[in-house]
């Protein structure tokens, strides 16, 4: 990527470079006239080569004749038509030789996705970084041939990696290329550095700019969304999670910092780096997922098999964000922010939760002999202002069954929506300061799980939790003890 | 006649009608899973007359490669599913970039890697590499010999250094194949397109397994077609072309008006395709007749530059071999 920005009040210094770059583009310009000329050439010989092929196709299919099996009846003969005879003989009496020729439907693949080379990073110029993520910068930029502004996000790459590109990334990419909806960040194409051949070679992923990130405007709003707001929010998000998995595709990193949303009150998810396809056969999913904050109790237990509830818990803590400005459940480590989901949602029983005592980590949980007191959730006291229909979607997504959650679309359907206040049009949201124009996002909250990390409840630290263990007590009247 | 093919993505025709304008494009945008992108006239067009390799060498190379994936899909223990849409990125990769470009091998192993990677099963760079020295080995099961092949590991064992140099080659050709198909590497496979096509027409009213397995084996056979069906072509048009041949090969009778209409072919796709698939088999007698080591030793770059020699034809591109020499001086001192 060319790092010069673009100046455009050049310093002295800069003209003898910006004189260049204006004949350089003059160039360009000239090239690309060139190119039309071209492509109008290109067409012309398309059609030859449509002919020469047409022509081709006949030779292989006489070829294709030789090898066939012998037909008693000729003139019913597929294997050997000349080019316009019919295949099968018409019915005699046919009224329908005479009808209109029947419109076939056809699907043509979207015009992005054609046989060609990704483009070289050089048609864009960056403007400045926007931040620094799990897996890769990102960098506000504008294609230079348009002026478009686009977000290029750079791929981590690890040179020495004996398993080549990164398959979280290239995963990514898959799934971005697939995925067509308005609350999902759209990819425009996938670019690459100079170094063609090389297996370290960068590669890019150029974004649509969206200006803000939920997470910097929580945390820099005044005021807090007003709930005709947040229930707009809420239904984009519900509605983009659902595309995702009714196209079998879980997030597993939903947060405030990966919702994007733009000066029109659209929003948009974004970071796939943890996203993948969960089809037929199913694959082995690795419990490493979604930042610790966000992270469903199922997770935090090591379930070896999970699905769409992962990212309803997450979709679930952002909502109580959103209300509080502040995420739900901030955990210092998975320990602590399992008791955090206790303190919050109560204790599991064999009622909530059939079968969260078989999960991989419930052994290393000691939990209170059954107090009614301590099972119920404390959600609606936490949240007083909220209606009793918004408390009970809030205690329905962090149900810590997964089973109990709801699925984004019946989300959608939920009686909070309709109630009043209705959901605020779009249109009528208000604007923030582009944090993304000018500076770096900050960042202060824990990052996604990276790949191989320890993944049990018995690796985290334990002096913290002994530490903490009287406060504990007080709070949620129980213990949590290794085994 | 309404395309029945709306139903059969399950949508509702009232939608079709334009009714509703926003529920097609969506429709319409989920359906671009069973699209494929397909090779223009003029790249094909570029493929053949760019290229200094004659046509029959051109074919040999696709056939021997594709069926080489095969094989080594088999031996990974890979679902067809995952091996076929090896078969179709390593056809696109080829109207891209020249074959002669890499050692064919090396090309079918990338492409099986990466398909697998981005699957529900991966496949680590290693089990690769020793399926592939297996199969180039004089011990390949692959490669019939008047002699049975005798079972020495001495054959196909590889040192650290030929799997480094193997794992090296492997990952840039990954890279290199990515960025050629500017990183697309979704396969829309007709066979289950046509097990749901089958289902509508209610098996041809015959035996469910005899008429399905009779498609697939079409359909599995077309991935190996030097005509390279799967760029050319989209799902649904193979798909209807593979029930057609079926439906002949086992007397099944099929309607009398144009039935694959309905599945939005027309006579001309379907004819052409309907050739195109039984021709595969007399394609590869007729390549075992001319290339007497066809099909009995592992297809390499070498052989065909031999072969390009013997004829007085240019061997391809100077400045790729200049790229290759310089690879060459680098496998020599990785493997030392």
């Amino acid at each position: 990527m060319s790092t010069k920005p673009k100046s455009r009040w050049a310093n002295t210094e800069e003209d003898a470079e910006l004189e260049a770059k204006l004949k350089r583009e003059k160039e360009e310009k000239r090239r690309k006239k060139a190119e039309k000329a071209q492509k109008l050439e290109d067409e012309e010989r398309r059609r030859k080569a449509a002919a020469t092929a047409a022509a081709a196709a006949a030779t292989q299919q006489a070829n294709g004749a030789n090898n066939n099996l012998n037909d008693d009846d000729n003139d019913n003969d597929p294997s050997r038509p000349s080019k316009r005879r019919k295949l099968t003989p018409e019915p005699a009496s046919s009224s329908s030789s005479t009808a209109a020729p029947t419109k076939l439907l056809r699907f043509d693949p979207p015009s992005s996705s054609s046989l060609a080379p990704s483009r070289s990073v050089d048609h864009y110029d960056k403007l400045n970084d926007i931040e620094e993520g799990t897996y890769g910068f990102v960098a506000r930029a504008t294609e230079l041939a348009t002026g478009r502004v686009v977000a290029i996000k750079r791929l981590k790459l690890e040179p020495g990696d004996p398993n080549g590109l990164p398959v979280t990334g290239l995963r990514e990419i898959q799934i971005l290329k697939r995925c067509r909806h308005r609350n999902v960040v759209k990819l425009e194409e996938v670019v690459v550095g100079n170094d063609v051949g090389k297996p370290d070679n960068s590669i890019f992923l150029v974004l649509e700019f969206v200006e803000h990130d939920l997470k910097s405007i929580l945390d820099d709003m005044p005021e807090p969304f007003l709930s005709s707001e947040v229930k707009r929010l809420l239904l984009q998000l519900a509605s983009g999670v659902a595309y995702l998995h009714d196209n079998y595709i879980l997030h597993r990193d939903l947060k405030t910092s990966n919702l994007l949303l733009n000066n029109r009150g659209l929003l948009k998810i974004a970071d796939f780096g943890m996203a993948r396809y969960v089809g037929e056969p199913a694959p082995k999913l690795t419990q490493l997922v979604v930042t610790l904050w966000y992270r469903s109790p199922e997770l935090l237990l090591g379930t070896r098999s999970y699905g769409a509830a992962v990212d309803m818990w997450s979709v679930g803590c952002i909502f109580g964000e959103l209300i509080a400005r502040e995420p739900l459940l901030q955990g210092s480590n998975e320990a602590d922010q399992i008791s955090k989901i206790f303190e919050l949602c109560g204790f599991p029983t064999e009622e909530s939760w059939p079968s969260f005592r078989r999960l991989p980590n419930a052994r290393s949980l000691r939990l209170p002999k059954q107090s009614p007191l301590a099972t119920g959730s404390v959600i609606r006291a936490k949240f007083p202002n909220l209606t009793t229909a918004g408390a009970s979607l809030l205690n329905a997504l962090l149900a810590l069954d997964p089973d109990k959650r709801p699925s984004a679309k019946e989300m959608l359907e939920h009686e909070y929506f309709r109630q009043d206040p209705k959901p605020k049009p779009e249109s009528l949201f208000p604007t923030f300061p582009s944090k993304a124009g000018q500076e770096r996002r900050r960042r202060h909250e824990p990052d996604a799980p990276v790949r191989g990390q320890a993944v049990a409840l018995g690796d985290v630290d334990f002096s913290g939790i002994f530490q903490g263990r009287n406060k504990e007590e007080k709070g949620a009247g129980f213990t949590l003890r290794m085994v | 006649m309404y395309p029945a093919s709306m139903y059969l993505y399950g949508l509702p025709l009232r939608s079709y009608n334009g009714v509703n304008g926003e529920k097609i494009a969506t429709a319409l945008a989920a359906m671009s899973h069973f699209a494929n992108p397909l090779a223009t006239p003029s790249q094909l067009y570029q493929r053949a007359s760019a290229s200094s390799l004659p046509q029959d060498l051109h074919e040999a190379i696709f056939v021997a490669t594709q069926c080489l994936t095969q094989a080594a899909g088999r031996l990974l223990q890979l679902p067809q599913s995952v091996t076929a849409q090896a078969n179709v990125l390593l056809a696109r990769y080829w109207v891209v970039d020249s074959p002669m470009a890499h050692e064919f091998s090396d090309v079918s192993a990338a492409t099986i890697y990466l398909v697998s990677k981005l699957g529900p099963i991966p496949r680590s760079p290693r089990d690769v590499s020793n399926v592939y020295a297996y199969l180039a080995s004089s011990n390949s099961a692959l490669f019939s010999t008047d002699e049975p092949p005798k079972n020495d590991p001495r054959a196909y064992y590889q040192s650290e250094a030929d799997y480094y140099a193997f794992q090296q080659r492997m990952l840039s050709l990954e890279a290199r194949i990515l960025q050629s198909l500017s990183f697309d590497t979704h396969v829309a496979l007709p066979h289950p397109l046509a097990i749901t096509y089958l289902q509508t027409l209610d098996f041809l009213s015959q035996p469910r397994t005899t008429v399905s397995l009779r498609v697939i084996q079409y359909l599995n056979t077309s991935l190996l077609s030097p005509q390279m069906l799967y760029v050319t072509h989209q799902p649904h048009a193979l798909a209807t072309a593979a029930i057609y041949n079926a439906a002949r090969d086992l007397g099944a009778k099929m309607p009398e008006h144009e039935w694959w209409e309905v599945f939005d072919v027309d006579r001309e796709e379907l004819g052409f395709l309907v050739v195109a698939m039984r021709s595969v088999e007399g394609w590869m007698q007729k390549l075992k007749d001319e290339i007497p080591t066809f099909g009995s030793e592992m297809l390499k770059r070498g052989m065909i530059e031999d072969e390009l020699k013997k004829r007085g034809l240019p061997v391809d591109g100077g400045d790729k071999a200049a790229v290759d020499e310089e690879d060459e001086v680098m496998r020599m001192m990785d493997s030392r």
